[in-house]
């Protein structure tokens, strides 16, 4: 599976936590799709292809609009019990989970996933609320993303992708 | 197997047809499938936007299979297919930029046959009609007809 990036967002609109993969050359090998924990981190370095000017703060608003609006279609199409999953596009296919807390957790991966819904859902119960809620040297919000990212969640998140999500 | 609606949106964003084959979404006013269409049209360029990645070459082997393939291959598709867990959701838009929205149960097998052979439909009772212009509500009886029919045989 190649993984593109994955967001966290609270309840504010806020993105609390961001994390991106440089994606690899689509023809390099079939094997060995996802990428190795370390050096792919990046944190505001590479480019996005294909567009201009687009910062990854931008990027991160307009995911954040995007989840909002489709979850808000959803449930006017689908009824109040009816949650948006996840939507593909011909080059990349991005999963959603919203906790009750209303914090939305948004992966983009390559089009070839089911959808992620589970593994979100572990990541917040298993990662956010073990190592970021209670934590108590963080604060209860996190603006600009204070105390999401300490070692603890970034190591288990680094452990839990390359041993739990499928390959 | 279920087909629960099929709306039709204009390049503009307008919702130009609309036409509910089995209950299971929920009702809505006029207005609402409008300001839906309208947001659809907005959210889907977005989608375009985010591509995270260049879409690979397309190999000639592959074209074939496409309902239509696009002259802008090195332009990202933007949303083609939504899933939530009553329904799911599939989108066609042609080169043309109208959007086909066709929404199904959430296990549907084969919404790409079905999606081709109702821009069949389409392109043979609304764009071959004389009397239509072009962006406008598509009020073409035969194309309801042809729907009515093409649906009620699969389900």
């Amino acid at each position: 599976m190649v993984l593109y990036s994955f967001y966290i967002f609270d309840r504010h609109t806020e993105c609390i936590y961001s994390r991106r993969w440089t994606p690899r050359p689509v023809s390099s090998s079939s094997k060995a799709a996802r990428p190795q924990s370390g050096s792919s981190i990046t944190s505001s370095g590479d480019a996005p292809t294909g567009r201009k000017g687009m910062s990854h703060a931008d990027d991160e608003k307009l995911i954040f609009g995007l989840v909002f609006s489709l979850r808000n279609m959803v449930q006017k199409l689908g009824g109040d019990d009816d949650t948006f999953l996840a939507y593909r596009t011909g080059e990349y296919k991005l999963h959603y989970y919203e906790t009750p807390t209303r914090m939305k957790f948004v992966m983009l991966t390559d089009t070839k996933q089911n959808h992620l819904r589970a593994y979100l859902h572990q990541i917040w119960a298993n990662l956010y609320v073990e190592f970021v809620v209670k934590n108590p040297l963080a604060p209860v919000e996190h603006p600009g993303g204070i105390g999401v990212a300490n070692e603890l969640f970034e190591k288990g998140l680094e452990a839990f992708i390359t041993a739990v999500l499928p390959a | 197997m279920v087909v629960f609606a099929l709306f039709i949106i204009s390049k503009a964003g307008g919702l130009i047809y609309n036409r509910e084959f089995h209950s299971g979404l929920s009702k809505l006013t006029s207005n609402d499938y409008l300001m839906l269409a309208g947001s659809f049209h907005g959210m889907h360029a977005i989608t375009k936007q985010l591509c995270p990645a260049m879409p690979a070459p397309v190999n000639p082997s592959s074209t074939a299979a496409v309902l239509a393939p696009s002259p802008f291959s090195g332009r990202p598709s933007g949303l083609e297919v939504l899933e939530s867990t009553h329904f799911r959701m599939q989108c066609f838009q042609t080169l043309t930029g109208t959007k086909f929205l066709l929404f199904t149960e959430p296990q549907q097998p084969n919404i790409d046959s079905m999606m081709r052979k109702i821009y069949e439909l389409y392109a043979d009772f609304v764009m071959k009609n004389p009397f239509y212009t072009v962006e406008m509500p598509i009020r073409c009886e035969k194309f309801d007809r042809g729907l009515d029919g093409f649906v009620k045989v699969r389900s």
